[in-house]
């Protein structure tokens, strides 16, 4: 066939539309109408169409590519740069570029399962943006009254989890929540079945919600590894615990959730305490109780025992009798102590006065000083204008002594 | 008159809350640093106390309630 473009005239000459027709009719019969091609992605890009463009490649050769976006939302896990994939699909030639590409319709991923990868994309992405770090765990309850349990009704894991419950803490109420737990839409009704628990929990009053099912493949899990549930549980204001799965199942819901549950069975070990336990606390703390009171009654009445032993206390008498005995020693030392204390102050007294006595200005009298008076002002003469020719001046001599004189010169 | 208070309000409290005063209550009483007095309100309350928990705990109905059916509230 390739030779058919050789076997023209010689003298044809074709329009470019005319010879890439060629081309591609060409290929169109030589090659198969679908073929498998395993390469490495590079230069990937997502168009706002959705519409995917990238090449495959391997050391010697390029090949361009395209895959629909109705195709590529059906990928579990996102193409990137220098990821060897299988594609499937066919190769055309596209005519306005003049380029051959595969178009493909389906691509997995070369070495692991495509579910497989799409779960290490899935934790390493929302491990970056940091959704399975502690700091974002709430601390469970540690005695859960109300509990929800999300899980399909037909599924064997709700039963399991409420035997799980109840063995160990038969006090709880339990609130389940029927999901389906995979097939088309499982992950988004789980994420608002956490959604809607959470914005009705002021009337549920849930303590904690389990999210679980039984054991599957993969592909049965998936909904707990979707992205939808993940962020739903990362939002919850309510703790959640993941249940999901055999042991060895590890979902991106149990790296999200507060704790994990390694299987349905082990929801009650993780969720609620046992009652045997809790009860025995109880007994203790009240023996315990009892045990430290009564030896503290016990050390009380001992120390009052003591108290009471000592002499006062034996013959409580005598104490008044001593105190009768003071108050009599005092009342017979009173008066002489009085005296004494009386003479004492006496003495003071008198030689105060005598201080107070030679201070007076009178005291100069007795020593030949004489005040004189105005006998009608009553004043204190101390010049010559206090007086006038014929006034009556009293004079104040020692002893109270007093003369009157008239003034008959000045 | 907070005291007894606190005995009336005992019946409210919620198990966690319950457990919690308990436990301080026989670390108080064990650690010998409360008056006898003091020593015997706790011993009153304690003893209360556990009458809640073990009143809490003896409410086991078992049952499961679906809620996946309420209507919107």
């Amino acid at each position: 066939m390739e030779n058919s473009l050789f076997e023209q005239p010689k003298s044809r000459v074709f329009t470019v539309s005319q010879i890439t027709s060629l081309i591609k009719t060409s290929l169109e019969n030589s090659l198969p109408g679908r073929v498998t091609i395993t390469g490495e992605i590079s230069g990937f890009k997502r168009h706002s169409s959705g519409h995917c463009y990238f090449d495959l490649k391997d050391e010697n050769a390029v090949l361009p590519c395209v895959m629909w976006g109705s195709d590529f939302v059906k990928l579990k896990f996102k193409p990137e740069n220098g990821l060897a994939i299988v594609g499937k699909g066919h190769i055309d030639v596209y005519v306005p570029a003049g380029k051959y590409q595969f178009y493909i319709d389906s691509m997995m991923p070369q070495g692991c399962g495509a579910l497989q990868l799409a779960f290490e994309q899935m934790k390493k992405r929302l491990e970056a943006e940091g959704l399975f770090r502690d700091e974002h765990k709430k601390p469970l309850p540690k005695f859960p009254f109300r509990i929800g349990i999300l899980t399909s009704k037909s599924g064997a894991a709700l039963s399991d989890i409420v035997d799980s419950i109840y063995n160990r803490w038969p006090v709880a109420k339990l609130l389940f929540y029927d999901v389906p737990v995979q097939g088309e839409g499982a992950a988004e009704k789980i994420a608002a079945a956490i959604k809607d628990v959470n914005r009705k929990n002021a009337v549920l009053k849930l303590d904690v919600i389990i999210v679980g099912r039984g054991g599957g493949s993969m592909e049965d899990l998936w909904a707990f590894n979707e992205e939808i549930v993940a962020r739903a549980i990362f939002a919850s204001e309510i703790p959640v615990i993941s249940a999901v799965g055999h042991e060895v199942d590890w979902t991106i819901a149990d790296f999200v959730a507060d704790a994990r549950a390694s299987t349905p069975t082990k929801a009650g070990m993780i969720a609620v305490p046992d009652i045997k336990e809790v009860l025995q606390q109880i007994d203790s703390a009240g023996k315990r109780i009892g045990q430290d009171t009564e030896s503290i009654l016990k050390l009380s009445a001992q120390r009052l025992k003591t108290i009471l032993a000592a002499a006062v206390f034996r013959s409580p008498a005598l104490i008044v009798r001593n105190r009768e005995q003071f108050l009599d020693e005092l009342e017979n030392n009173l008066p002489q102590k009085a005296g004494r204390l009386l003479s004492a102050v006496k003495l003071q007294i008198e030689t105060l006065a005598a201080k107070l006595i030679a201070c007076s200005p009178k005291s100069v009298l007795n020593r030949g000083y004489s005040i004189a008076k105005n006998a009608i002002t009553g004043k204190v003469v101390t010049s010559a204008a206090d007086v006038s020719i014929g006034d009556l001046m009293i004079t104040e001599l020692a002893n109270e002594n007093v003369i009157e004189s008239k003034v008959i010169k000045k | 008159m907070a005291e007894k208070k606190e005995n009336n309000d005992i019946s409210k409290l919620s198990f966690e809350q319950a457990i919690k005063k308990l436990t301080d209550i026989v670390g108080k009483i064990e650690d010998g640093q409360i008056s006898l007095e003091q020593s015997l309100t706790q011993y009153e309350q304690g003893m209360e106390l556990i009458k809640h928990c073990r009143g809490i705990l003896q409410k086991a109905e078992k049952k499961i309630e679906e809620i996946s059916k309420e209507k919107e509230k």
